[in-house]
């Protein structure tokens, strides 16, 4: 334990970065309710899922506000986020393509 | 003996002419065999057209046909299983010459063949995420606690960005300004009865990699870490466990009071 550098984990490092794990895994089953998948609205590499055709993965969208990659947003409030790639301006409840 | 031989080389081979020995109980015997030839070797080709499919697609389908036939001449089937057929297809792809100007083809053949292997890898039960939350009570043994993780779960490292390559070709409009330039680091596994294909930093490989062969988890974060310094443990732990993909735990033994 003495001469090693700070590139490792801790036992705490270890229990947060799986205590967080559990708690992303557990959020899909409390959030159907009251939150909704909106597109276009997250920033670069910042989206919870579906970027690009195929590969469905959180933290993949190449650019912000990516027309094809989501965020779980609360339930209301999609329409509402501000979207610099979208037709109507904002945040969209189904994939689209970006603007032109 | 010889003659088996001279079958199965004659099977695979069109320049071969004609076993001798052979009778027909209809027809010529040269022309029945073309047909029996013709057969097995369309029917091996199938199989591998069905297996890489978006290796089909890049090549086109007369190329994929000459490649294919090449390959079985080299390396016939050695078991009845058509899934697993064609493992070394890719690495034949490698240094198949004419191939030599999609230089991303072999590794996207190599993902190809991952996809099939999870989708036929063993059923395995994923751990209660209680049993996980049940580890953090004793965070001292978390580093030397070790995951086990699904048959199906595979990793691929390719300087060639094949994971959006492949991704482009499950649909059918291919998306504009792919970049296959790139280094991507690719984690396939089998969710239910879906594969599927994440684009994903290196470190996930290198850390699923550690893994898979034995180590620990404090370990095996360490060794991700040093592949990749914005390796992010808590996103890889949560792609596996909300995948199913950790199928059972084996604590060291002073966990036990």
């Amino acid at each position: 334990m003495n001469n090693k550098t700070t590139r490792t984990f801790s036992a705490a490092a270890l229990a947060l970065a799986l205590g967080s794990a559990l708690t992303v895994a557990a959020l899909p089953a409390q959030a159907a309710g009251d939150m909704e998948k909106c597109f276009g609205v997250a920033l670069k590499g910042q989206n919870d899922c579906a970027a690009g055709a195929g590969t469905t993965c959180a933290g993949t969208s190449k650019t912000d506000y990516q027309g094809d990659a989501w965020k779980l947003v609360p339930k209301g409030t999609c329409d509402k986020t501000a979207s610099h790639t979208s037709s109507t301006g904002f945040g969209q409840l189904a994939a689209f393509t970006a603007k032109s | 003996m010889r003659l088996q031989e001279a079958f199965s080389a004659a099977v695979l081979d069109s320049q071969q002419p004609c076993p001798r020995g052979l009778v027909s109980r209809n027809g010529h015997v040269e022309s029945r065999f073309a047909v029996y030839r013709n057969n097995v070797q369309k029917g091996l080709i199938n199989a591998l057209a069905f297996s890489y499919p978006v290796v089909a697609r890049l090549v086109g389908e007369y190329f994929f046909q000459e490649m294919a036939r090449l390959f079985i001449k080299k390396s016939p089937p050695d078991s009845p299983i058509m899934s697993t057929y064609g493992v070394r297809f890719a690495d034949f792809i490698g240094d198949f010459e004419p191939a030599r100007s999609l230089p991303y083809l072999a590794d996207t053949a190599r993902l190809e063949r991952l996809c099939v292997a999870a989708y036929h890898a063993a059923d395995a039960w994923a751990v209660d995420p209680q049993v996980l939350a049940r580890m953090l009570k004793v965070p001292e043994s978390l580093g030397q606690l070790h995951l086990q993780l699904h048959p199906g779960v595979a990793t691929l490292d390719s300087p060639y960005a094949v994971a959006d390559l492949w991704a482009a070709h499950q649909n059918e409009e291919l998306s504009q300004g792919l970049d296959l330039s790139l280094p991507q680091s690719t984690v396939v596994l089998r969710y239910g009865l879906s594969v599927e294909v994440f684009a994903v930093r290196p470190g996930y490989t290198a850390f699923i990699r550690h893994l898979q062969s034995g180590h620990a988890l404090g370990p095996a974060a360490e060794h991700a870490l040093h592949v990749d310094p914005y390796f992010d443990l808590s996103q890889a732990l949560a792609l596996l466990i909300t995948h199913d993909a950790i199928t059972d735990l084996s604590p060291a033994p002073e966990i036990s009071p």
